[in-house]
C-alpha cells in the first residue's frame, strides 16, 4: 500500500515541527510543504537586528535539512483555497495539491494601523525577514526611531533599535507598556528602567496620522500633540492568516477551532500555531496562543497524529520573556487571572518584582521582573514555569512565599516538583535530537 | 547509562563543584558561570547541589527555534554555542530552572555532563555528587522537604 500524502501549509515553527516529527517517528509517507516565504525563524530576527547573527543563521530549514527530511516543497507559493470534500488545496499559481491529511499552519501577519501615512516610506513593521532587512538598512546612528506599540514584539527589538539609533521614543495606546504580558506594577518598573536609559515613553496616546515634513516623519496624535521621527516602527499587533479559508467549511472562531488532537471540525484537517484556537493548559479554555513554544508543541502533536500515533495535547502554557538593556521580564500562565489569590513583592530600588497567582495551593500564573545578573545567578524563571506546568501543590510553602517571596527554590524543591515533572513529555516518549 | 547522582546529606556546601563546573564550562573559576548550583536549605547547615536532570522531554531542546540544543553521546542535552542566538526561550521552557545564560557570551549554557566526565563529581570531596550507572531522579525532593522545613516555622525567612 502506498504511503499517505501529508500536506503542510506554512513552514514556520509549527509546520517545520510537524514535518520533522513525522520523520522522527519513522514515517516514510509523502510530505509536501507549502510556504509563502523561504523558511526562517521569526524568533531570531531581533538578533539579526542586533547584528549578533547573519541572515543565513535565521534559516531553519536549509536545503540540506529539507533533503534529509525528504520533503517536497512549494516555496514562494501561497495557498488560496481549500476544497475539503475533494481533499485538494489550490495554490496562487493554480496548482492543485491532493492530500490525505492537511495541516494548516499559515501563521500571522503584522498589522499596521489603518491610518493616513502608516503605509508610507520609512514606516516599517518588524515581522518578516524582509521587514528586518528593510529596517536594519535604514536606521542611521543619529536617527530618532519612534516605535508605535509597546507590546512583546516591540520589546523584542528594542535592544537592537537602542543599539542602532540615536534616540528612541515608544508610543502606546494602552495605559501601560507590555499590556498583554505584565501588570501595572511590572510595567512601572520596566518603564522606569527604560526612561533611566534615555528612552522616551508615551502611554495612553492614540495615533491619528503620520505625515512628512522636511525629510522627517511627523506622527500626530488624537490629543493634538505630535513627534518627529526619522524612522517609524509599527508594532501594532498581528492577525492570523485565515482569510483564504473562507467558505472551506473549516470552523473558525478567533482561530481554527481544534480538539485535543489538534484536529479541526474536518477530521483530516489539523491546525497548529498562531492559526489554531487550542486548549489553554491552565484554564482549559480554547484560545489562540500566538507564541513560539505553542507553535512548536502544536506542530509536534500534529506530526505525531499524522504519523498514526494517538497523541492528546494537554494544552499550551502562555509564557513570554523579553530582556531589554539588562532587565528581564517574564510572565507565565494565568498571570492576569482575576479572582486568583495573589502573593507579590516589589523592590523598586533593584527593579525586582515577583507576582504569584494561586488557585488553592497551586501556582497558576507568575510575573517576574529582575536585572539579568540576578536572573542568571539562579534561574527562578524555569522553576516558575515548572510550578505552573506541573500544578504541584505547594502546601505550607505557599505561606512561606509570603515571607520570602524572592526564594522560590525551596518551595520548588521541597514540593517534589522535580519528581512531578520528570515523567512529563509532550508526545509520550523521550524526544530525539532536533536534526534528522 | 551513567548519570549524576546527588546525595545531599553528604554535601557540606564547600562549592568546589561550582568552581570546577565554571572552570570546565567557561575556563574561569566563577560560580556565576557554574551550571550546577548549591542551594542552602536550612541556614548554614544543609546544602544540596542541583543541576539539569537530562529529562526525557528535553524542554530546552524542543523549544529551541534554531535547533541549537542536541543530545550528546553521553546522554546530555547540550548547547551548540555557534548555533545559539541567545533568545532565552529555553530558559523559560525548561521547567527545572537549569538553563542559564552565560553573562559574557549571552548564549544559553547548561550541564553537558562534561562530555561524560563531570568535573563536579570529580571535585566533590564528600561524594555528595557521584557519576554512576543510574537513572536520573529527584535527588533533592525528600531532603529539601525535611531539612528546609525549618523555614516553615515562620522564625526565619530565606
Amino acid at each position: 500500500m502506498a504511503g499517505k500524502k501529508h500536506l503542510i501549509v506554512g513552514a514556520g515553527t509549527a509546520g517545520y515541527n510537524a514535518a520533522r516529527t513525522l520523520r522522527q517517528l519513522g514515517s516514510t509517507d509523502e510530505i509536501t510543504l507549502v510556504s509563502a516565504e523561504t523558511p526562517y525563524s521569526r524568533m531570531v530576527l531581533p538578533y539579526f537586528l542586533e547584528r549578533g547573527i547573519s541572515e543565513g543563521h535565521t534559516q531553519t530549514l536549509s536545503g540540506n535539512q529539507l533533503e534529509k527530511l525528504g520533503v517536497t516543497t512549494h516555496f514562494g507559493r501561497r495557498a488560496v483555497s481549500l476544497d475539503a470534500k475533494k481533499q485538494t488545496l489550490k495554490l496562487d499559481n493554480d496548482d492543485e495539491l491532493a492530500y490525505d491529511d492537511l495541516l494548516i499552519a499559515t501563521g500571522s501577519s503584522a498589522v499596521k494601523l489603518p491610518l493616513p501615512g502608516c503605509d508610507g516610506e520609512r514606516v516599517y513593521s518588524f515581522w518578516t525577514l524582509a521587514d528586518a532587512k528593510g529596517l536594519t538598512a535604514h536606521i542611521a546612528p543619529d536617527a530618532h526611531v519612534v516605535m508605535v506599540g509597546a507590546g512583546f514584539i516591540a520589546f523584542t527589538i528594542l535592544n537592537g533599535i537602542m543599539q542602532r539609533a540615536g534616540k528612541v521614543t515608544i508610543v502606546e495606546v494602552a495605559s501601560r507598556i507590555l499590556p498583554r504580558m505584565i501588570d501595572d506594577t511590572g510595567a512601572g518598573l520596566v518603564s522606569s528602567w527604560l526612561e533611566q536609559r534615555g528612552v522616551t515613553l508615551r502611554t495612553g496616546v492614540k495615533l491619528k496620522q503620520i505625515g512628512d515634513k522636511g525629510g522627517k516623519k511627523v506622527l500626530t496624535f488624537e490629543d493634538g500633540s505630535s513627534v518627529e521621527a526619522d524612522v517609524v516602527v509599527m508594532a501594532t499587533g498581528i492577525k492570523t492568516n485565515l482569510e483564504w479559508l473562507k467558505g472551506s467549511g473549516v470552523e473558525i472562531n478567533q482561530g481554527i477551532v481544534v480538539d485535543d488532537h489538534m484536529r479541526s471540525n474536518v477530521p483530516n484537517i489539523y491546525a497548529a500555531g498562531d492559526v489554531a484556537e487550542g486548549k489553554n493548559r491552565i484554564t482549559g479554555q480554547r484560545e489562540v496562543h500566538a507564541i513560539e513554544p505553542t507553535a512548536m508543541e502544536h506542530g509536534r502533536v500534529v506530526g505525531a497524529n499524522m504519523a498514526g500515533k494517538d497523541v492528546a495535547y494537554p494544552g499550551s502554557l502562555m509564557m513570554n520573556i523579553v530582556g531589554v538593556a539588562g532587565l528581564d521580564t517574564a510572565s507565565f500562565g494565568s498571570w492576569d487571572a482575576s479572582g486568583a489569590e495573589v502573593i507579590e513583592a516589589v523592590r523598586p530600588d533593584r527593579s525586582a518584582y515577583r507576582k504569584y497567582l494561586f488557585q488553592g495551593d497551586r501556582l497558576i500564573g507568575a510575573i517576574y521582573v529582575g536585572t539579568d545578573d540576578v536572573t542568571w545567578a539562579g534561574n527562578e524563571l524555569g522553576m516558575l514555569k515548572g510550578l505552573v506546568q506541573s500544578g504541584q501543590p505547594l502546601g505550607p510553602w505557599k505561606d512561606y512565599l509570603k515571607r520570602a517571596p524572592f526564594d522560590i527554590k525551596k518551595p520548588y524543591l521541597a514540593s517534589h516538583t522535580v519528581s512531578a515533572l520528570m515523567p512529563n513529555t509532550v508526545l509520550g516518549q523521550a524526544s530525539p535530537s532536533p536534526r534528522v | 547509562m551513567k548519570a549524576l547522582r546527588f546525595v545531599p546529606d553528604r554535601c557540606t556546601g564547600c562549592m568546589r563543584c561550582e568552581m570546577s563546573c565554571s572552570y570546565a564550562q567557561t575556563g574561569t573559576f566563577n560560580p556565576s558561570k557554574s551550571v550546577i548550583k548549591v542551594a542552602p536549605l536550612e541556614q548554614h547547615t544543609s546544602y544540596a547541589p542541583y543541576t539539569c536532570v537530562q529529562c526525557a522531554e528535553g524542554w530546552c531542546m524542543t523549544a529551541c527555534p534554531v535547533d541549537a540544543i542536541t543530545i550528546s553521546p553521553a546522554g546530555a542535552k547540550v548547547v551548540v554555542e555557534d548555533q545559539c542566538v541567545g533568545c532565552k526561550l529555553c530558559t523559560i521552557a525548561c521547567p527545572y530552572g537549569t538553563m542559564y545564560l552565560n553573562p559574557e557570551t549571552h548564549k544559553a549554557i547548561k550541564c553537558n555532563l562534561c562530555h561524560g566526565d563531570p568535573a563536579c563529581a570529580a571535585a566533590c570531596p564528600t561524594a555528595a555528587i557521584e557519576w554512576v550507572e543510574t537513572d536520573n531522579g529527584d535527588w533533592l525532593g525528600d531532603f529539601a522537604a525535611e531539612r528546609a522545613s525549618y523555614n516553615l516555622t515562620g522564625l526565619v525567612a530565606g
